[in-house]
Parts: C-alpha cells; sequence; structure tokens
C-alpha cells in the first residue's frame, strides 16, 4: 500500500510542471517566419497640377527581416511567385464619372534606375473598369514594387479658375486573387490622388535674384540652411525657383556654372544645381492665401541632425505669390522675410 | 604507487613532522532515541590535541595513535560520551555511537521538531574551521520559507532582495549579489540568468535541502569568488537501513489574489544491505503558488504614474537523489543529483498617465519564464592509511526559457493631471480615462529568449594528517578545473498598426481583482493579450514588423561565451592545545573568450549596422587566507580571519557587445578587459554556546575592495577607446575598474530558550541577530564634465544595507508551539543615478509572519502559517523619502498542511 502511494506522489510530481499555467488561455503569435507577406499601398497618397496628363501608385511589399544579415535593418523580400491585387475606387470628388477622368492603364516595374518592364517588352498583366472603379494588377514574383499608371484626360480639370472645392480619387486595396495565406492585401489603407490647382499656390514660382534686396532676402531666408546659398553672389545664378509639390517644397537654384551629367549611360552638359527640399507640415490649400509651415532634418557639420523649420503666410494674386516666412535651425533663427515670387 | 610518491614528496618537504603508526576511527553519531544523526558533534581522543567533527550526515573520521585512547563525544543539549579504545596500528575501526539527550524535551516527541534542528546548526557553527552560519533542514521547516533564498533571511548579515513578494537574490552582509558565491554540495552551480552569475534562490525549494551553510571568511579549499560570502546548499543523504520517509502536505490562500495555493512533499530514503552499504535517498517537491501584487510607480523626470496590476502563477519543482556505495569503511562512491524548475506566468495590466505628452498608455503583459537548475556530482572518497582523497565531477546546468513574452500597448490621447499631495497615492485626474473607446493600438511585441549556463567540473583533495609534538595536524593539497559555457538567444518581434485595428474595447476582459490598492484607482477592465492575438493572426495585413528594432535587439542582447577556471590550493590546519590555525594559498586563474555583437546607428536613428565581435581575458590571483580558532572554555570560542578573494565581473558587463547611437552621440561598451574586484577581509568574531542549546555572538568585520566595477561616463571619447577611431567625439558609458570601496561593521546574534522567565513565559525561546554595516565606495562624480572628468563621489555600495537583522519569538510546550518572526531589511541603495538627484534607494522593510505547530504523535504533525501579517509594501524613492517612486503591496498568504515523519 504504501509503495503504491509512493508511486501515486512520484507520478504527481512527475506531472506537476502540467499546473504550471504555461499554456492557459495563450494563444500564439504568428511567428515572423510565418508572417505574411504584405502588398500595400508604398505611399497615402499622390498629388499633380490639373494638365497632367497621367498618374500612378506603386504597390510595394512590407519589409521583412533580412536572414542573410546583410542588411540587418530588414528589406523588401520579393516574392516567389507572382500574385493578382485587386483594388478599387472607393471615392471620388470633383467630378462625375470615372470614365470622364481615366483613359487607360497600365503597369510596369522598375528593372534597374534605367530600365523599366516597359522598356524590355515585359507585359504586366493589369486591368481597371472605368465603370465600376475595380481593377487588378499582377504583382510579379522577384520585384519589389510594381507601378499601375493612368492615363487621363488632362483637359478634363485645366481651367483659369481657382477652385475651392476637391478635385481626388481614394484607391484601396480589397485582397488577394486565389486563397494564398502567405501573401496578404492591406484592405484598409487608402491612396488617394488630388489634383492640385495651379491657379493656387502649387507649382513652379520663380525668385527674381536680379532684384538685389529680393535676392538678398532670399539668401538671409535659406543661407541658414544652406551655406552654399549663404554664400552665393547673383552673378553665379541663372534662375531660382521654388516649388510646391504634394507634401513638399522644393527650393532650386540653377547655377550659371554647368557640368557634365551622366543618366543612364548619356552624358549631358547641364548647369550645376543647389537643391534644398522639405516636407510641408501645414498647408492652406484650399484658399489663396493661407498659412505654411514646412521642414526636414539636417546634418551638421559636425555630423549630428537637426531639423529646420520655415513658418509663416502666403497670399497668390494671379501670377505673383507673396510669402513671408521665419526660418529656424536649432538656436538660430532669421527674421521674418517677405519674398515676392512669380509664375 | 602514486600515492606512496606523493606522501614520499610530503614527507621531503615537511621535515620536522612526525606521521607515527596510526589507525583510522570512522563512524557515526547520532540521537539515541529517534536515531537522527548528530551534525557538528566533536569527537576528541583524550589528552592530545587531536579534534574532529561530524560532517552534515553526522559522520567523522580521525586519524589517531595507536593504543588504549579515550574518544570523548561532545554536543550541545547531549550529553557527553566516553568511549575507550585499544587501537592497533593500520587498524580502521567503525564506530556507530548514539548520544542521549541531556533534556527531557530533547527526548520526546518534540525532538523531532526545532530544537533539534538548532543544536545540529550550532554544533555545526560552533566547531567550524572557518566564520559560518548553519540553518538546518529542521530549521528551515520552523520558519515559513518555501525557497532557499527565504530560508537564508533569517541568517545574521543576509538580506534580500524580493520580487512579488518572494525572496529571490541574496546579499551577504550587505554587498551585492555578484559578491556571493552559491553552490550545490560544495561546487557552483550556473545561473540561469541571461547576464549575471549569481542564482536566484528562489528557484530552488527549501525542501529539498539538508542544511544551508554561510561561510562568511573563505578557507583554502574553497571557491576564492566570494567577497561578500559562501552560500553552500547541501542536498540529502539516506541515513539509516529503516526506511525513512518524509511527507508533507499544505494547501493555503492568497488574501490579494483569493486564491489557494498547494505544496507537497515527499522524500525517501534508506541503507541497503546487510552492512548498510548502499545507501539511497529521494526527495521530492511541489509547489504551486497564485500571487500578484499592486504596484504604483512614479517616474518624477517624466512626470508620469504608472499603475500596475500584477497576477502571478508559480510553480516550485524540485526532485534531488543521493546514491552512495560505501565499499568499505574507508571507501566510497555518490552520485548526488539536484533538478528544480520555477516557472512563472506573470500578467502585468497597466495604465501610464503622461500629463506632459496628454497621453495615457494602456497595456497588459503575458509572460511565461521557466528557469530550471541541474546538478549532478560524482564522485568517491578514499581513506587509505596516511592519507584520504577525495574526488569529485560535477555536471551542471542553469537555463532560463521564456516562450513568449507578449506585450501590447494601446494609447489614448486623453489629457491629464497628476497631483502629489499625498506622495503614497499621487492625485490622478483624467477623464473617462477607463473608457476602452478611447484607446488605439500603439505597439505589439512578442518575445522569446533562452538563457544557457552550462559548468564541467573536476575537483580532487588530498589530506595528509601529521603530528607535531602532541599536536595533530592536517595539511590539505588539491585542484580544480572548471569549463564553463554560457549563452543567451533572443528572439524579439514588434507590431505596429498600417490600418484601423480596433479600439482596446474589442480586447476587454473582467478585472481580476475586486479592489486595486484598496478601491483608490479604478482600472475598468484591461487588455486581455490572447484575445488581441487572435484578432492579430486572422488579420496580419493590418500590422506591419519593425525589423530594424528586431535586429537591434536581437544582436545587442545575445551572446555566446566560454570561461575556463584552474584552480590549486595547500592549506595546513594544525591544532595547538586551545587554538586551531588554519592558513594556506589558493591559486585561481580564469580564462574568457566571448562572442556578441556590435550595433551601429547613424545620425538619424537608423541603424547603419552590425558587426560580430569576439573577444577575451584571462587573469590570475593568489589568495592567502588565514583563520584561527582559540577556544577560551568549552562554550566559548575566539575566532579572527584574514582573507583575500575576488568577485568576477558580470557578463553584461564583460561581454563586449556595443551600441553607437550617433544621434543620441552615446556609446554603450562591454569591457572585456574589466578585471575582477578584490578584496581582503578582516573578521573577528567571538561566540558562547550555551549548552541547553543556544548561542551568543559578536564580531566585527572589514573588507577592502580594489578595482571596484563601477559605470564611467567617457566625456567626448574618441571610438573605439583603442585603436583608430572610428568616431572622433562620442561620450562612452562602459563599466571600468580603478575605484575603491570599504566595507566595515559588526553583527550580534543570539539564541536560546528563555527559561529563566517565570510561569508559563520559561516556554519561550529568542533567536535575533542584527548586523551594522557601513561602507563607501569612490566613484567618477555624477556632475564630472569634460573639464574636470576625475572628479569622484563618495557613495554607499549599492545594494549594501545599513541595518539588517532578524526577531523570532518561539513559544514551545509539550506538543505545540507556535513563532512569530520579524525579518528587518534597512534601507539600501539600489541604483546611482546620473545625477545624486536621479539615486534610487530601497526603504526599509519589515515583514513579520506566524507559524505553529503541533505534533499529535511522533509521526504526525500539523502546522500553520501566515506571511507578511501587517501587509508592508516593497517601496522606493529617488533622492528624498518624500519622493517614492514605487510602493508595491501583497497582502497577506498562508498555508495550513500536515506534515508525516516515518
Amino acid at each position: 500500500m504504501m509503495k503504491r502511494s509512493w508511486l501515486y506522489i512520484m507520478l504527481a510530481a512527475f506531472f506537476a510542471p502540467a499546473c504550471d499555467k504555461e499554456n492557459d488561455d495563450l494563444v500564439t503569435p504568428l511567428s515572423a517566419n510565418a508572417f505574411p507577406q504584405i502588398v500595400v499601398f508604398d505611399d497615402e497618397g499622390d498629388g499633380g497640377l490639373e494638365d497632367e496628363d497621367a498618374f500612378s501608385f506603386k504597390l510595394t511589399l512590407l519589409d521583412r527581416n533580412d536572414s542573410t544579415g546583410k542588411e540587418p535593418a530588414g528589406r523588401i523580400i520579393p516574392l516567389k511567385e507572382a500574385v493578382t491585387v485587386n483594388f478599387k475606387v472607393i471615392d471620388f470628388q470633383g467630378f462625375s464619372k470615372i470614365a470622364d477622368y481615366i483613359k487607360a492603364v497600365k503597369a510596369l516595374y522598375e528593372i534597374d534606375d534605367c530600365t523599366t518592364s516597359e522598356d524590355k517588352g515585359i507585359d504586366v498583366p493589369v486591368q481597371f473598369d472605368v465603370t465600376t472603379g475595380i481593377g487588378s494588377v499582377s504583382f510579379p514574383a522577384g520585384v519589389e514594387e510594381v507601378e499601375v499608371e493612368f492615363e487621363v484626360d488632362e483637359d478634363l480639370f485645366d481651367d483659369k479658375l481657382f477652385n475651392t472645392k476637391k478635385r481626388e480619387l481614394t484607391f484601396q486595396l480589397t485582397g488577394i486573387t486565389g486563397n494564398n495565406t502567405q501573401v496578404q492585401a492591406n484592405k484598409t489603407a487608402a491612396f488617394n490622388y488630388s489634383i492640385q490647382d495651379d491657379e493656387g499656390i502649387y507649382g513652379e514660382w520663380e525668385v527674381d535674384h536680379k532684384n538685389a534686396a529680393e535676392f538678398a532676402r532670399f539668401k538671409a531666408l535659406f543661407g541658414l540652411v544652406n551655406e552654399d546659398i549663404k554664400n552665393l553672389q547673383a552673378s553665379e545664378v541663372d534662375e531660382i525657383a521654388v516649388e510646391f509639390e504634394y507634401g513638399e517644397v522644393k527650393v532650386v537654384v540653377k547655377l550659371v556654372e554647368e557640368e557634365d551629367v551622366e543618366e543612364c549611360g548619356s552624358v549631358e552638359r547641364k548647369n550645376k544645381e543647389i537643391e534644398i527640399e522639405a516636407s510641408i507640415e501645414d498647408l492652406t490649400d484650399d484658399e489663396l492665401e493661407g498659412d505654411v509651415e514646412f521642414g526636414e532634418k539636417l546634418e551638421l557639420d559636425n555630423s549630428s541632425i537637426a531639423e529646420f523649420v520655415y513658418k509663416g503666410t502666403f497670399k497668390v494674386t494671379g501670377k505673383k505669390l507673396v510669402i513671408v516666412l521665419k526660418g529656424e535651425l536649432d538656436d538660430e533663427e532669421t527674421s521674418k522675410v517677405t519674398l515676392t515670387l512669380e509664375k | 604507487m602514486t600515492t606512496k610518491w606523493i606522501a614520499c614528496c610530503l614527507l621531503f618537504l615537511l621535515p620536522g613532522f612526525a606521521w607515527a603508526q596510526q589507525a583510522i576511527v570512522k563512524g557515526s553519531i547520532r540521537d539515541a532515541v529517534n536515531n537522527e544523526v548528530l551534525t557538528g558533534a566533536t569527537i576528541s581522543l583524550k589528552g592530545t590535541n587531536n579534534v574532529t567533527a561530524t560532517d552534515v550526515n553526522g559522520e567523522f573520521l580521525l586519524y589517531a595513535g595507536t593504543g588504549e585512547r579515550q574518544l570523548v563525544v561532545r554536543y550541545l543539549g547531549y550529553r557527553d560520551t566516553t568511549i575507550s579504545l585499544d587501537l592497533k596500528p593500520n587498524e580502521s575501526r567503525v564506530l556507530r555511537i548514539e548520544l542521549l539527550s541531556s533534556y527531557a524535551r530533547l527526548s520526546s516527541v518534540l525532538v523531532m521538531g526545532a530544537l533539534q534542528g538548532q543544536a545540529k546548526a550550532l554544533n555545526q557553527q560552533k566547531n567550524a574551521d572557518n566564520i559560518k552560519n548553519i540553518v538546518a533542514s529542521d530549521q528551515i521547516g520552523r520558519f515559513p520559507d518555501p525557497n532557499a533564498a527565504e530560508a537564508l533571511q533569517r541568517v545574521p548579515g543576509v538580506n534580500i532582495e524580493r520580487d512579488q513578494g518572494e525572496g529571490r537574490y541574496v546579499f551577504v552582509r550587505g554587498l551585492a549579489p555578484q559578491f556571493t558565491n552559491v553552490s550545490v554540495n560544495g561546487e557552483q552551480i550556473p545561473s540561469p540568468e541571461a547576464d549575471v552569475r549569481f542564482v536566484a534562490l528562489d528557484a530552488i525549494p527549501a525542501d529539498q535541502l539538508a542544511s544551508i551553510e554561510v561561510s562568511k571568511s573563505l578557507t583554502p579549499d574553497m571557491d576564492g569568488d566570494a567577497v561578500g560570502g559562501s552560500v553552500n546548499l547541501i542536498t540529502r543523504t539516506a541515513q539509516s537501513s529503516r526506511p525513512r520517509i518524509n511527507a508533507s502536505v499544505a494547501g493555503g490562500y492568497n488574501d490579494l489574489m483569493r486564491k489557494g495555493n498547494i505544496q507537497g512533499q515527499l522524500q525517501y530514503g534508506q541503507r541497503l544491505g546487510k552492512q548498510e552499504k548502499f545507501g539511497m535517498l529521494f526527495n521530492s517537491s511541489y509547489y504551486h503558488n497564485d500571487l500578484g501584487s499592486d504596484n504604483l510607480e512614479r517616474s518624477p523626470q517624466d512626470n508620469e504614474v504608472e499603475l500596475r496590476d500584477y497576477q502571478l502563477t508559480r510553480t516550485r519543482l524540485g526532485l534531488s537523489t543521493t546514491l552512495d556505495y560505501k565499499f568499505n569503511p574507508r571507501h566510497e562512491i555518490y552520485l548526488r543529483g539536484l533538478y528544480s524548475r520555477f516557472t512563472d506566468r506573470e500578467w502585468r495590466r497597466r495604465y501610464v498617465f503622461k500629463p506632459e505628452e496628454e497621453e495615457i498608455e494602456k497595456g497588459t503583459k503575458d509572460r511565461f519564464e521557466a528557469q530550471s537548475i541541474t546538478t549532478i556530482n560524482l564522485g568517491a572518497k578514499h581513506n587509505f592509511r596516511a592519507f584520504y582523497l577525495n574526488y569529485e565531477a560535477q555536471y551542471s546546468s542553469g537555463r532560463q526559457n521564456t516562450p513568449y513574452d507578449n506585450e501590447v500597448t494601446f494609447v489614448a490621447g486623453i489629457p491629464s493631471t497628476l497631483g502629489y499631495n499625498n506622495p503614497k497615492y499621487p492625485d490622478i485626474t483624467a477623464t473617462n480615462f477607463t473608457d476602452n473607446k478611447e484607446y488605439e493600438l500603439d505597439e505589439a511585441g512578442f518575445g522569446h529568449t533562452l538563457a544557457k549556463d552550462r559548468n564541467l567540473t573536476a575537483k580532487f583533495e588530498i589530506g595528509i594528517p601529521y603530528k607535531w609534538s602532541n599536536n595533530s595536524g592536517l595539511i590539505k593539497l588539491g585542484g580544480k578545473l572548471r569549463s564553463k559555457k554560457k549563452s543567451y538567444g533572443i528572439t524579439q518581434d514588434y507590431y505596429s498598426p498600417i490600418a484601423d485595428v480596433p479600439t482596446l474595447d474589442a480586447f476587454e476582459e473582467d478585472p481580476i481583482k475586486k479592489s486595486f490598492l484598496g478601491g483608490r484607482y479604478n482600472l475598468g477592465k484591461p487588455l486581455n493579450v490572447s484575445s488581441f492575438i487572435r484578432y492579430f493572426n486572422a488579420n496580419p495585413s493590418e500590422f506591419e514588423s519593425s525589423p530594424e528594432d528586431k535586429a537591434i535587439d536581437e544582436a545587442l542582447e545575445a551572446y555566446d561565451a566560454e570561461e575556463n577556471v584552474y584552480a590549486a590550493f595547500a592549506m595546513a590546519r594544525q591544532q595547538f592545545n586551545k587554538l586551531m590555525v588554519l592558513a594556506g594559498v589558493r591559486y585561481e586563474r580564469t580564462k574568457v573568450t566571448y562572442n556578441s555583437k556590435d550595433v551601429v546607428i547613424n545620425g538619424e536613428g537608423d541603424l547603419e549596422g552590425i558587426v560580430p565581435v569576439s573577444d577575451g581575458s584571462s587573469y590570475e590571483f593568489f589568495l592567502p587566507q588565514a583563520s584561527v580558532r582559540y577556544q577560551l572554555s568549552r562554550y566559548t570560542n575566539l575566532r579572527a580571519a584574514a582573507t583575500f578573494s575576488y568577485a568576477r565581473p558580470n557578463f553584461s558587463e564583460i561581454i563586449p557587445a556595443q551600441e553607437i547611437n550617433q544621434e543620441d552621440k552615446v556609446a554603450t561598451a562591454g569591457n572585456p578587459d574589466l578585471k575582477p574586484v578584490g578584496a581582503f577581509n578582516l573578521d573577528l568574531l567571538a561566540e558562547h554556546y550555551f549548552g541547553n542549546v543556544g548561542v551568543l555572538s559578536g564580531g566585527f568585520f572589514y573588507k577592502r575592495l580594489n578595482n571596484f566595477i563601477y559605470r564611467r561616463v567617457l566625456f567626448n571619447s574618441p571610438y573605439p577607446l583603442t585603436g583608430t577611431p572610428m568616431i572622433d567625439e562620442i561620450d562612452v558609458v562602459q563599466a571600468q575598474n580603478g575605484n575603491k570601496a570599504n566595507v566595515a561593521g559588526f553583527e550580534v546574534a543570539f539564541q536560546n530558550n528563555l527559561s529563566f522567565l517565570p510561569g508559563a513565559f520559561k516556554y519561550l525561546s529568542l533567536y535575533a541577530n542584527y548586523t551594522y554595516a557601513h561602507s563607501t565606495a569612490t566613484l567618477q562624480s555624477r556632475t564630472a564634465t569634460e573639464s574636470n572628468p576625475n572628479a569622484v563621489d563618495k557613495l554607499r555600495l549599492p545594494g549594501q544595507a545599513a541595518h539588517v537583522g532578524n526577531i523570532s519569538l518561539a513559544f514551545e510546550r509539550k506538543k505545540f508551539n507556535a513563532r512569530v518572526s520579524f525579518n528587518f531589511n534597512g534601507e539600501y541603495l539600489s541604483e546611482v543615478g546620473g545625477t545624486s538627484d536621479d539615486d534610487i534607494f530601497v526603504k526599509n522593510r519589515i515583514q513579520t509572519d506566524f507559524s505553529a505547530g503541533y505534533a499529535i504523535n511522533t509521526h504526525w504533525r500539523v502546522f500553520a502559517e501566515v506571511m507578511n501579517l501587517t501587509n508592508q509594501p516593497f517601496e522606493r524613492y529617488m533622492a528624498n523619502k518624500d519622493q517614492l517612486i514605487q510602493r508595491e503591496y501583497y497582502r497577506q498568504w498562508g498555508r495550513f498542511g500536515v506534515k508525516f515523519d516515518w
């Protein structure tokens, strides 16, 4: 009897770890290896001026851990087999029918910096029904992103009026064709394409660098973040442009001096350029006057990173833009500077 | 042949010493009534200074001169016994001696209880060559201590660091855990944790142990890497041919969680064969405990308050065995094994109020951790005519497996205000913060880690008895090799939403407790992690992983290391009448190699690269040790010891893993050239034992620590620190040597029956001890700048409490005993901050426990225990006592059960 009790208790002790609640109400999350490839829009949106003849969105894959260790921060691991990604227009404003705006569709991908699948005559299957707004595109194996380009009616919105109402289309992914659990589409994120009015702030504006006072003001403002601009002479400048684009401001100083620029195997003689790019943080783009704020991170001479911000107001009158800005970089700041730019 | 050669060499080296023809007297000493072995009994040859003591198994070995001899056996609480022997040259005499208690109480049924345990401990302590405290198994049972750490807190000069109210790490004389060496059956055990060497003793159930020894001074035959002290956990061995079965079953209740706990233990031991040559003992125990805590934390710098609601399930499984075979009285082999598995499932549900960011975080962590320790010792003891030889091989491993560590955090843009008029319970004002619809997913983290540490050890020891005039002595020589492999692997994935994941109300569950911190804060409905993971698994396309964070975490923390230790010692123990002198030297050489990875983060905060790094170091120590014991009277000893020892750096400090963050201009770097901390230790102790089993002792200690390790900031340093700089100027944070620390203090201890008191008070006994320690450590000043980098600050040693003590009052009459125990852990510096305003201290804490037992008969006893009667919180503060940064309450928990001894 005693021996049997001993046996029972030993068995109880042996199985005791089963009582440690290791698995009580436990749901194991998908491991990194089992986590599917996710197809997403590579951006939340884009925009183009009202006379553009095309727009596009790109589909890409989310970064994954690089098991080779070559890119420890992760990278896109291309698909091993092509999948068909379905999408649709979930909303559009500023026009009555999709068919009035979208005329054709094609898909392509980059083979290298100078070559696309289109250049090589590779067909990337894509279809889009302008009646329903539903489409699909093949995401080929071995590529990091695929671009779906829509040919649009460039005259539909190209008027001479400033439009305060939105003109835009919104796309969403609806899934992957077939029952592929290893590749999934992000079905809640959206891509918004907005048509920008070139009667408003969007577009390219020129600074009159031949006006000494205007040039000095320009240098005082943007010399804060760029030593080359700070030390610039008007005689060195061919042209200065400030471009307001979708989510971005570019300041481009085209110099008189030229240089040879090699692009995809051909050498071209071009003017040297000084460029400042910044993300738009705030912009009253549905009115002819309002607030503007843009900024970016900048690497300083001592290798540290600082952020610059330009903030102020603007007013568009016909072909003239008056912008009042104040710049800040670390502890340095400019006074309020007024620039008058022309289209 | 070899043995003769060794003996000849020693004879040659030690002229003037005599090895007369000798006999070997070997035996065991037991209680005449219950046959319990008596550890620490002294056995002396009358008229000589030849004295020895019984070991933990009640056995002794004496090399004696031949002829008519009288053996005197003494044991506190027992009558002295004299045995006449006629010993012939080269004879091996085996004795089995039974002693009678001098007190009726000892020979009654209660002999199984407290007093005999106390007698065992005090006899061993009294006869030890060095300064040590012993907790016998019977004593462990007197206090309601479920694990080895909590059993140790009753020892003078020992305090413990708790986790969720349960003892975990041991501080000896206030020195941090890395200064204490932890062994099982005399051999170091590896730490299951990834980046440290010290062992979390809550992984080892107390009822697996026959005794615990805390050595406060070293002898050359002990490992030298113990500055604070050396803790040896000794497992049990079969003692007699009569089968011994001990069992206990207990059930309990945790008042905070309103849940029960269960505990059981079963031990079987027996010696088999006509001559009891083969002994076997099996011991198993299991403890399942549902516990929790209500925790409030504050970050003064960030003006943030956290409310943490902990729920835990912990289990402890212990399995141990000892198999031994005695070929004859002089030769034996043994196999000892211990396996312990500690599991900890923790759910942490919390809010973080961030007024500055106008945010409130709410989330839950669900983590399971299993720590296991395995030790297997295979050894032999041989007693030859002129010397003895002991040798042993050991395999031990520590493993900490965290199969999952899942944490999900939601965030709400709700403004809050925090008020500290009552620093104990800050006022939190936030509109509708328990409304889970307000919380959106921030991040989900899923982790898995595995830490492994394995030791392979081989050692031997030769003891050569000799005579000098009429004084007996012993020369001991030995060597040891230990090979360690330690590694840590981690998998960590982070996911953030790329879509409109449902708000927290979709994943909520009912609260686990009726109230939190006495109903002062309403936590609403918490997040159920499993519910969230179900959604995550079903909708992975709504989440994106962060391979960069994953790569950084995994590269920074993972490593593997190898460490080989070569050690040798020589020592002599000489008895001069009442004076015992023990002196010798130990040599230890350590060779370490590491593999880890550097993480480089560029100026924009992005991961630039991960670079594999391999490095290593070696160091050696000659450690002279000397101890003396002078017997002022039969019951009074004076002791002194001067010893050298050291402490190896933690792996986390020495592995060369580095993070270079050019965005923050800070690099943290391991230091493979980090030297161990060297220590010189002085100890003085006077102890007076009472014949009725008690002791009064008092002593002083002093420690000087060289190459003390501290965290140093090297301002605007080139990086790497040696070789061609990759970065011209960056602040490098690195553990470095160079500063000194001193610790000095005294300790007093008293334990005895208060039988001189009138009436029922005479059944009281008192157990009390107190340790005071003062320390100063010199560190690079926190106010040091580029212009004065060598400025220094003087601080108390982190982890070192000035006051530590125990008071335990017991009532014991006939079959009933009851005890109330107070354990006092004084305030100590827990973390050294960037400035003195950031220093974090752990506040004083007194825990009050109660236990009682009733012996139904000689076999059955019932017991009851209640812990933390006064609901003492764990409290930390920053810089000043009014700035509390953590308060954690556990409420009371207890057990009721029955013990069986047959």
